[in-house]
């Protein structure tokens, strides 16, 4: 059964009373911003008693760039180039997001082509997301080998990616309109080959350290989310499916092509460490099957980009939206402004990070041990690119 | 379902400006005083239980800021978008730290990039994302992001640009053209 | 704790024969992709220069720099695209934009200096290793970031359009202009090419604003017949235009006329708002052709009194008298000319000079005389017979329909020539219910007309038989009518790499007997008001001045311009050198006013 929706009057958003470091009896540690395992440049104040956390608190900036401002200054293609940098390891929820917002204002249909392709393409980069936590999970709690695996097996999606957009890591595939090639020859075959591969790669993976006896001692039981705290904390993506949501946007607001796809929401119910984990790898092993749905869906022939206004000086016409996707970590979301002229006037980037980092975060780690910070940090999944924009 | 909604806010809240915007959200505006008590009814008795973001845009030429609460309701998968106009120079709005617990990184977000107050919300006055910073809160649209890079940094040496059509003139017709 | 979980870490085993993905450099080289989009490659003789990769580029690491290897000529800027590695993105927006298709990228990416201030460079001009690579991104067909096909232009079908004098062209809706200057990539290649180097980004930019008011501002700058030359320019801009590389260039000539179009008369003196004040200088123009009045309008803007003399009853020359109105209506080409007479040129129509006024007589009532009498003899065909009464001369019909007389050309007409006197004597005989053949010396390819004068006398049902030369003309039974015997050619390459001339087959001759022939073959200047005296020190070559800077004669009085003056005797160069005489009459008047480099001292 569903857990109830909705905030709990109980729930105390207060923020912990200061710590008196002056008695001696704590510890304040950093940890970060040094790259801390797969999370990214950003850095948790820790405050410890013994080795037990008692106050955590979430600092950014390390990765700020003023993307948003940025776009303010830029034409409306020009920024197709900027906003996959806002989230390194997923750079196509960006692309797709700050497209599908133009053309939402715009009126603009991308063919049905550019769909499957864009779904494709953000399928891969959900696999190629997920290889990478994995590998990060396993890593924080010193299973390096896996680590090596799954970065490898990223690449081999990396390569693929270059194929098909030019680039490894900002592809900068999907224009506004559609996207911005078909697939290239013998792409689907070797694309498939991968899929095989990666299954087996998976299955092994599960054995190899889901089944791992340190794994399961030291996942279990970390960093539960309960879910009363989902709804007012915005928990959402594979933390909140964790704790047993059966949400997801690709089926509960379907997008693209989604709804053509044959898939079923996965969730948990422990809300722990290890479920969140196992929940990731089932899903990863969803996206290699909802690749494999794309490339036999996808359509070989026809226009991949709708017919658009010359981009060089494209003024969309004034008005307002809130596009999301469901990227690794939950709901991904664009909001825009434009006013008419040839430039945006406010984009505002939603990543699932700016909460799960700093409230949740904050929340959950204290009661931890300082040995699995670092798993913890991961287990919430976070990119800090996406909470400084 | 939604209408009936929209009718009793008019009514309870007197939100204006219900617009319907692709792909499927629904914003609406109501005044600053009845802003913290609408968002509180739409969580509390909507099903509006998900805050996915609070942001805001800079009208400079009407002196005002729009702030924007994105407001979700998983069971009908409604999106709703409340906003609220602020004063710009005297930029102030109730907090809602108490209604979600990310609420308070949002104001104090809106604090730094916008100098934004929200009485009593945790941690406003802490660092966000800029350190040290010494101008005016930079999201505003009269800051002059290239103003400032040029002061502080430097450029390549040795770098310029003809435009063709001013080369051309120089090159192929001085005598002619325009204003010639 | 099972066994099981135990022992699962141990599985690691089975991949550790697994072959790595890395690889060892520089032994083992690993290319991109395909489609990689590493460093730039740019064809340097294809690119032109056009600045819209440098346009499109929100790193700003692209300029424009002048390269020794290419000067700026016709459709190339003579600059060529610099690219600082320290701001690339590699987005390859620019290869995306690039309208000469010369810019792409290889599948190279590693480049490896100790000094970062190399990754900087000329692609295409400066050595590179990955210059020819074939690999790496190119823009995939079916994409685009500008719109490549032109918004095509509403006409009169043919059957409709043979029937009547009516506009063939009816011109863009608001829409249609609106999407059509989208196209615009804003380079200004164009302007270079134009004769009279109109503003034209500017003022395809004030159609994509709704600002037409700004728009005809923009056209008066540098040419007072935006009407007529909305309608029948040449348009060698379009010619030149880049997004036409690779698509179809923008309608600059249906856009410039759809601004006319939007501006009513009565609004143009308060929308120009041209000021005429009084010099106390007295200019003499011959001539009211688009020339001649280009003249007046800019030495009335310069404060000077202009009197233009004029052979025939209306202004225009040959717009009036050899543009048929199917293609330049009356009421257009008057609008261009009623707003120039407007700011106080005084027409003397009817006055011949050498005639009505002796040339000697300008010369001392005036400070300065601009000549631009046009092309008003028809070329003869030199061949026997010509001189038979049933020979009519292109312009002489022209002229006729444009004075509302009836040609007189019969059923059956015969048009000799390629030019676009020939395609609208043609199409005029159309109109008067004749058959018309249509005899020309070389090849479709190699004619002087318009393309679309072809095409649509063509269309109109004109038939053109080409390689045929005329050889004689013969007096038929019926003095109403009259033979043509003419031959077809074969064309024969030039040694000298000249273009092919057409050689005559003796053996393959024709004769056809028509209502009427008509000689449209080219026209000559006629200069008998000058006197011998005069022409000598005008250095007058096969019948055309030859004016040096600013049109100015080695007669320090007299400009001269126009067809008369120029070789390519279209309606745009007229106006040209008429705005040109015009600087250059200001310049002869008021030498002071102008500093040392040429600009005006105000």
């Amino acid at each position: 059964m569903a857990p109830t929706t909705g905030h709990s009057a109980a729930l105390d958003f207060a923020q912990p009373e200061p710590v008196d470091l002056s008695s001696g009896k704590y510890v304040k540690l950093w940890q970060g911003p040094q790259h801390p395992g797969i999370t990214g440049n950003m850095s948790l104040e820790l405050t410890l008693d013994g080795d037990t956390i008692i106050e955590c608190k979430t600092h950014v900036g390390y990765l700020h760039r003023g993307f948003e401002k940025l776009m303010e200054q830029r034409s409306f293609i020009q920024n197709f180039t900027v906003v996959c940098r806002i989230a390194v390891p997923e750079p196509a929820f960006n692309e797709y997001l700050y497209a599908a917002a133009l053309e939402a204002i715009s009126g603009v249909e991308s063919p049905v082509r550019a769909q499957w392709l864009r779904t494709l393409n953000l399928e891969m980069m959900r696999l190629a997301s997920f290889l990478m936590w994995i590998g990060g999970q396993g890593g924080a709690f010193g299973q390096y080998t896996v680590a090596n695996w799954t970065l490898t097996y990223r690449d081999y999606v990396l390569d693929l990616f270059e194929e098909m957009t030019g680039a490894r890591i900002y592809h900068m595939y999907m224009v506004p309109g559609g996207v911005r090639a078909g697939l290239p020859a013998g792409f689907e075959q070797r694309i498939l080959e991968l899929m095989d591969n990666t299954d087996k790669l998976l299955d092994q993976i599960e054995r190899v350290m889901y089944n791992n006896v340190v794994f399961k001692a030291r996942a279990k039981g970390l960093g539960i989310i309960p879910p009363e705290m989902v709804d007012p904390y915005g928990v959402v993506g594979p933390n909140a499916r964790g704790s047993g949501f059966t949400r997801d946007l690709r089926k509960d607001e379907p997008y693209l092509v989604y709804d053509q796809l044959d898939f079923d929401v996965i969730s948990g119910s422990a809300g722990d460490a290890y479920e969140r984990a196992y929940l990731r790898l089932q899903e990863t092993r969803q996206s290699v099957n909802l690749i494999r749905q794309c490339i036999a869906g996808a359509p070989a022939d026809g226009p991949f980009q709708a017919d658009m206004p010359n981009m060089l000086h494209w003024k969309v016409p004034a008005g307002e939206t809130y596009v999301k996707a469901e990227c690794t970590r939950g709901e991904y979301g664009y909001y825009m402004v434009t006013d008419g002229t040839e430039i945006v006037r406010r984009v505002h980037v939603r990543g699932p990070s700016y909460t799960h980092a700093i409230a949740v975060m904050e929340r959950i780690a204290v009661g931890t041990n300082i040995a699995d910070i670092a798993g913890l940090m991961v287990s919430l999944h976070t990119y800090p690119p996406e909470i400084e924009r | 379902m939604m209408s009936e909604l929209l009718d009793r806010l008019v009514r309870d809240f007197a939100v204006t400006d219900i617009t319907e915007r692709p792909p499927a959200i629904t914003t609406l505006k109501v005044s600053k005083e009845n802003g913290e008590r609408l968002i509180r009814e739409l969580r509390d008795r909507e099903g509006f239980t998900h805050l996915a973001f609070v942001a805001c845009t800079d009208w400079i030429e009407d002196g005002l800021f729009r702030l924007i609460y994105m407001l979700h309701n998983y069971d009908s998968k409604q999106n709703l978008g409340v906003h609220i106009d602020i004063d710009r120079d005297n930029a102030e709005m109730t907090s809602i730290h108490t209604l979600w617990a990310q609420a308070w990184t949002y104001q104090r977000e809106l604090r730094e990039m916008y100098g934004i107050n929200f009485p009593g919300s945790p941690r406003l006055e802490e660092d966000f994302c800029l350190e040290g910073w010494d101008d005016m809160p930079p999201m505003r649209r009269d800051f002059d992001t290239v103003k400032y890079s040029t002061e502080r940094f430097g450029h390549r040496e040795g770098r310029v640009s003809l435009e063709p059509r001013d080369h051309m003139q120089v090159q192929l017709y001085p005598t002619r053209g325009g204003d010639k | 704790m099972s066994l099981k979980d135990l022992l699962s870490p141990f599985y690691v085993w089975q991949r550790a024969f697994e072959k790595p993905y890395t690889s060892i450099r520089p032994i083992q080289e690993r290319p991109g992709a395909a489609a990689y989009r590493g460093f730039h490659i740019n064809i340097s003789e294809q690119c032109i220069g056009c600045g819209t990769c440098h346009a499109i580029c929100q790193n700003d690491a692209i300029d424009m720099v002048r390269v020794e290897t290419f000067e700026g000529r016709n459709g190339d800027s003579g600059l060529r695209p610099r690219f600082d590695y320290g701001r690339c993105c590699w987005c390859a927006l620019c290869v995306d934009m690039c309208p000469a298709g010369s810019l792409r990228m290889s599948n190279e990416y590693t480049w490896i200096t100790s000094d970062p201030t190399e990754y900087h460079f000329t692609a295409g001009v400066e050595h590179t290793t990955w210059q020819e690579n074939p690999l790496g991104y190119r823009r995939a067909e079916g994409y685009h970031l500008y719109p490549p096909k032109r918004i095509e232009m509403d006409m009169l079908a043919a059957d409709k359009s043979v029937q009547s004098f009516d506009e063939v062209v009816t011109g863009y809706s608001e829409e249609q202009a609106r999407l059509e200057a989208d196209r615009c990539i804003e380079c200004g290649i164009c302007v270079a090419t134009c004769p009279a180097h109109m503003d034209v980004p500017d003022y395809i930019r004030s159609i994509r604003d709704g600002d037409y008011e700004q728009g005809l501002q923009l056209m008066y700058r540098t040419n007072p017949f935006p009407a007529t030359c909305g309608r029948i320019c040449t348009r060698r801009c379009e010619s030149v235009c880049p997004v036409g590389i690779q698509g179809e260039p923008i309608a600059i000539r249906w856009l410039k006329r759809f601004i006319v179009d939007q501006v009513a008369p009565q609004d143009y003196a308060r929308i120009l708002a041209d000021q005429t004040g009084d010099s106390g200088r007295r200019i003499a123009v011959i001539g009211a052709g688009p020339g001649g009045l280009s003249a007046a309008y800019y030495l009335r803007k310069q404060g000077h009194a202009v009197t233009v003399f004029e052979a025939q009853e209306t202004a225009g020359g040959m717009l009036r008298y050899g543009v048929p109105s199917y293609r330049l209506p009356d009421a257009d080409l008057d609008k261009d000319i009623n707003y120039i007479v407007s700011l106080g040129v005084d027409i003397r129509y009817n006055t011949r000079i050498g005639k009505d006024i002796g040339f000697d007589t300008l010369l001392q009532d005036f400070d300065a005389v601009f000549l631009s009498t046009g092309l008003s003899v028809p070329s003869s065909m030199r061949i026997h017979g010509e001189d038979h009464p049933r020979v009519l001369s292109g312009l002489q019909v022209l002229a006729d329909v444009a004075s509302g007389r009836d040609p007189g050309v019969g059923r059956k007409v015969a048009v000799i020539g390629g030019g676009n006197v020939a395609m609208d004597a043609s199409r005029v005989s159309r109109r008067f219910g004749a058959d018309v053949t249509i005899l020309y010396r070389r090849r479709i390819a190699d004619m002087p007309a318009d393309d679309e004068e072809i095409h649509e006398s063509q269309e109109e049902g004109c038939r053109i038989v080409t390689q045929a030369i005329p050889v004689e003309i013969i007096a038929a039974d019926n003095p109403q009518q009259v033979s043509i015997k003419w031959g077809e050619a074969e064309m024969v390459q030039d040694p000298k790499g000249g273009r092919p001339r057409p050689v005559l087959q003796e053996d393959r001759m024709h004769v056809e007997t028509y209502d009427c022939i008509i000689s449209a073959i080219g026209q000559g200047s006629d200069l008998d008001f000058l006197t011998k005296e005069v022409q000598n020190q005008l250095a007058i070559e096969w019948g055309k001045f030859t004016p040096g800077e600013y049109q100015h004669t080695l007669l320090e009085k007299i400009f001269v311009g126009g067809d008369v003056a120029n070789r390519v005797a279209d309606a745009i160069s007229a106006i040209e050198d008429g705005h040109h005489a015009a600087r250059g009459i200001d310049r002869f008047l008021n030498p002071d006013a102008y500093s040392q480099n040429d600009q005006k001292v105000n």
